[in-house]
């Protein structure tokens, strides 16, 4: 077993771990640290799984792409933009 | 077995490295100071009304609300695998963008994908993967964001406060 295929193994436990964590959470809020886990494990295995010039930019356009959702979503939650 | 009993210890050492290095410039850029948008303070609010402390849910915030020195790590990591040290460069590029797209005008992020970008490239002479630290960053983020948010934003507060009174 190589180091890449003992971090894939990881990567998609740690997905999976913080999937069902997301699922349990009752608070919306409380739920988004847990789809940061998520994001960060599903990043790790694009990398791992794409070895191509590109899958830097794959990797890094999936992980920005789920934190500006996770911003929108706790934004919104919390009343928006103040447009006074 | 042996190589999986080495890979355990490599992806162990690499968890205390990614740790550390996120932990020191998340600090050093102050993120447990304040929210940097609404958002990060709300969940920061909910962390500290189920039973956890304000500081630490404001970097866990934070963290969660736009790529900080944690999504820096972990992309330099990603880069360092693919591409060696230019690969670590373009994912700080790219982690300076998603900064920007996030509204967030700090350089937590940019700083800490350099300083691992270099320190990763460091431990890959010494006989690591950087695949390694891609799951050492994993496990890293795991423990403070996917366990115990009480006891996670706890011990932010603690660092925090041992760090700037």
């Amino acid at each position: 077993m190589t180091p890449a295929d003992m971090a894939l193994v990881l990567c998609g436990t740690v997905a999976l771990y913080a999937g069902v964590r997301v699922a349990l959470e009752p608070d919306t809020l409380r739920k988004l640290p847990f789809l940061n886990v998520l994001s960060f494990a599903i990043t790790g295995l694009i990398a791992l799984l794409l070895p191509h010039p590109l899958g830097i930019v794959a990797a890094a356009a999936y992980f920005v792409g789920s934190t500006l959702e996770s911003n929108a979503i706790a934004s919104t939650y919390a009343g928006g933009l103040d447009r006074g | 077995m042996d190589t999986v009993l080495l890979t355990t210890v490599h992806i162990l050492v690499a968890a205390a490295v990614c740790w550390l290095n996120f932990i020191t410039i998340d600090m050093f850029f102050k993120l447990p100071e304040k929210g940097g948008v609404v958002g990060a303070t709300a969940i920061a609010r909910h962390i500290e009304a189920g039973g956890g402390s304000l500081e630490g849910g404001t970097m866990m915030g934070n963290i969660v609300s736009s790529p900080d020195a944690s999504a820096g790590t972990l992309l330099a990591a990603c880069g360092v695998f693919i591409a060696g040290i230019p690969g670590g460069l373009l994912a700080a590029l790219l982690v300076f963008i998603g900064n920007r797209i996030c509204h967030d005008r700090g350089y937590a992020g940019t700083t800490g994908c350099l300083t691992a970008t270099f320190l990763i490239y460091g431990f890959t002479l010494a006989g690591f993967s950087a695949a390694e630290f891609i799951a050492g960053m994993v496990i890293a983020i795991l423990s403070i964001q996917g366990i115990s948010h009480v006891y996670a934003s706890r011990l932010l507060s603690t660092i925090w406060k041992v760090r700037w009174g």
